[in-house]
C-alpha cells in the first residue's frame, strides 16, 4: 500500500544560527546573514576534508597500495605536509601562456572549484551535538545536486579550449565525451531510487531508508537502497567513478598520453583550484552515494545527535574506493570508454529503471 | 526560510574561497616574466601550428546523442516522483502508470539501436593505426 512519508520540520543550519543571533522572527537581511554564516561553516568543513584528502590522505593511501611509506618527515605521520603544500603551491609563480584566451583561462578554475562546492548545499550531513548541518532542503534537491555537479564539465571544457594547448584541447574534449556518456546512466540510476521515495527532497530520501529491511541473527538491516537495490548501487558507483574522472576512467588527464590534459598549462593557485575542485567533486560524489544508497548520515552505535561522524565515514569510504580503483585498475582507452558508456552502462541503467518500476508497481 | 537564500549564500562562499586564495597567492608569489616560460607547452619542443585544429567528428556525434537522452531524463524524473501515487490511484493502476513510460523508453531504445547500428557510438580508429594495432 502506498503511504506518503511524513515530513518532519527539523530546523536546518541557517535557521538554527539565525535563531541564536536574531531570535525566531527574522528580517530578510538577517536570514541572509545567518545563511551566509551557515554556508561559510559548511564550505569550510568540506574544504578541511579536501585539505586532508589532497596533500596527505591520497599519498598515504596510494603508498599503502603500492607498498611505500609516502610523506613522513613533516609533523606526526607527515600531517603537516598539508600546511607545507598549501604554502608551496600558493607561492609558486603563475605562468600564463601568451596564446591563452584570457578571461576564460582565469574563470575556468573558479568554475570548477565553486561548482563542486555548490552541490553540498542540499546534502543532509547529519548532526553535530544535535545541530542539523544541512544547509537547505528544497523539494527539487536531487535534480539540483546533479545539475550543479555537472557544471564542472563546463569549467574543464573552458580550461581545455582557453589554454591554446593541444594536450589541453584533447583533455577537454575527452572530459566532455566522458561526462556526457556517463551522466545519463548516473541520473537514470538515481531516478530508479526515486521510485521508492516519491520525492526528490534529500531529507525525505534519507528518511525513506530508515525502515528495517529484514533481521538476520538479531541484526536488523536497514532498508538502505544499496541493500534494496544492489544492482543500482553498483551501476551508480561505476558511473560516479567516471563522473569524477578517476581510474579506470581518468582519460581526461591521462598523464602518460596527454601530459595532464586540460590542466597542462595551469600553475600556481590555478592548479590548486583545479585540484581542490576535483577532490570536492569526489567528496560530492561520495555524499550523493551516501544520501541515495547508504542511508545518509544514519548509522548504528552513535546517537542521532552525533551522526555527522557516520556521514564523514561514508564519504571517506567512497573516497577510499576511488583511490583503490586508482591504484588497482588500468585506464581504459577512449573508444572503450565510449563503448562501455553508451552500449553497456546506458542499456543496463535503463534495464534497471524498468525492472525497478515493474517490481515496485507489482509489490505495491 | 526560503532554501534558495542558503543556496545563494553557498554560491557566494564558493566564489569567495577561490578569489581569496587567488588574492593570497598574488601576495605570496614571485613574478619573473620571461619569454620561454610563456610559450605553449609542447613537450619542450618549439610549438608548431595553431591549436584551433580540426578534431574527431566522433565527439560531435556523441554530443548530439547526449542531447536526446538528456531531455528524456528530464521527462523521466517527474514520472518517477508520481509513479507509486499513480499506481495506487483509482482508474490509473499499474498498466496506466507503467505502459506509457515503457513505450517512451522503447522508442528511445530503438533510437539508440539505430545509432548503434550506424556506428555513432563506435569510435572509428584512424586507418593508419589498424596495421600496428595490438589487438588480435
Amino acid at each position: 500500500m502506498f503511504v506518503p512519508l511524513q515530513g518532519q520540520a527539523e530546523p536546518l543550519l541557517p535557521e538554527t544560527i539565525g535563531k541564536w543571533l536574531f531570535g525566531s522572527n527574522m528580517a530578510i537581511w538577517q536570514e541572509a546573514i545567518a545563511a551566509f554564516i551557515a554556508a561559510f561553516i559548511v564550505g569550510n568543513i568540506m574544504l578541511a576534508m579536501t585539505g586532508i584528502a589532497g596533500p596527505w590522505a591520497k599519498r598515504k593511501i596510494t603508498a599503502a597500495f603500492t607498498d611505500r611509506i609516502a610523506v613522513n618527515r613533516v609533523g606526526p605521520a607527515g600531517l603537516l605536509i598539508i600546511v607545507a603544500d598549501a604554502v608551496r603551491l600558493l607561492s609558486k609563480e603563475l605562468i600564463v601562456p601568451e596564446e591563452a584566451d584570457r578571461p576564460a583561462f582565469d574563470i575556468a578554475p573558479i568554475v570548477v572549484a565553486s561548482s563542486a562546492l555548490l552541490g553540498f548545499a542540499v546534502i543532509p550531513m547529519g548532526h553535530i551535538f544535535g545541530i542539523n548541518l544541512q544547509l537547505a532542503d528544497p523539494e527539487t534537491g536531487m535534480a539540483y545536486v546533479f545539475a550543479v555537479a555537472s557544471i564542472a564539465t563546463l569549467g574543464i571544457a573552458m580550461a581545455g579550449y582557453a589554454s591554446s594547448n593541444k594536450y589541453s584541447l584533447m583533455g577537454g574534449l575527452r572530459a566532455i565525451a566522458q561526462n556526457i556518456a556517463y551522466e545519463i546512466p548516473l541520473i537514470i540510476t538515481a531516478a530508479s531510487v526515486v521510485l521508492f521515495t516519491d520525492t526528490l527532497q534529500m531529507s525525505q530520501i534519507v528518511a525513506a531508508q530508515q525502515e528495517p529491511l529484514f533481521t538476520v541473527a538479531g541484526i536488523t538491516i536497514p532498508s538502505w537502497f544499496a541493500f534494496v537495490n544492489p544492482f543500482a548501487f553498483i551501476l551508480f558507483m561505476v558511473a560516479n567513478l567516471a563522473e569524477v574522472g578517476r581510474n579506470p576512467f581518468d582519460i581526461p588527464e591521462a598523464p602518460t598520453e596527454i601530459v595532464a590534459g586540460y590542466q597542462t598549462e595551469y600553475s600556481s593557485v590555478y592548479f590548486v583550484l583545479f585540484y581542490l575542485g576535483e577532490f570536492l567533486h569526489i567528496f560530492l560524489g561520495g555524499a550523493i552515494v551516501a544520501t541515495l544508497f547508504l542511508g545518509g548520515p544514519t548509522g548504528p552505535f552513535l546517537p542521532e545527535s552525533l551522526n555527522f561522524v557516520w556521514f564523514v565515514i561514508k564519504i571517506w569510504a567512497v573516497f577510499l574506493f576511488t583511490q583503490w580503483a586508482r591504484s588497482a585498475v588500468p585506464r581504459v582507452r577512449i573508444d572503450q570508454l565510449i563503448e562501455i558508456g553508451w552500449k553497456g552502462m546506458l542499456v543496463l541503467s535503463f534495464a534497471n529503471l524498468v525492472l525497478t518500476a515493474v517490481i515496485v508497481g507489482v509489490m505495491l | 526560510m526560503n532554501p534558495w537564500i542558503a543556496i545563494g549564500a553557498l554560491a557566494l562562499v564558493g566564489l569567495l574561497i577561490p578569489l581569496g586564495m587567488m588574492a593570497v597567492s598574488t601576495l605570496l608569489r614571485p613574478t619573473v616574466p620571461e619569454k620561454g616560460k610563456t610559450t605553449t607547452y609542447e613537450s619542450g619542443e618549439v610549438p608548431t601550428g595553431s591549436t584551433r585544429i580540426r578534431f574527431n567528428i566522433q565527439y560531435y556525434m556523441v554530443a548530439l546523442l547526449f542531447v536526446v537522452f538528456d531531455i528524456e531524463t528530464v521527462l523521466i524524473f517527474p514520472w518517477t516522483v508520481i509513479y507509486r501515487r499513480a499506481v495506487s490511484m483509482e482508474g490509473v493502476g499499474l498498466t496506466g502508470a507503467l505502459l506509457p513510460m515503457l513505450i517512451f523508453i522503447g522508442v528511445l531504445v530503438v533510437g539508440l539501436g539505430w545509432a548503434w547500428r550506424n556506428g555513432a557510438v563506435r569510435w572509428i580508429r584512424h586507418p593508419d593505426r589498424s596495421q600496428r594495432s595490438v589487438e588480435q
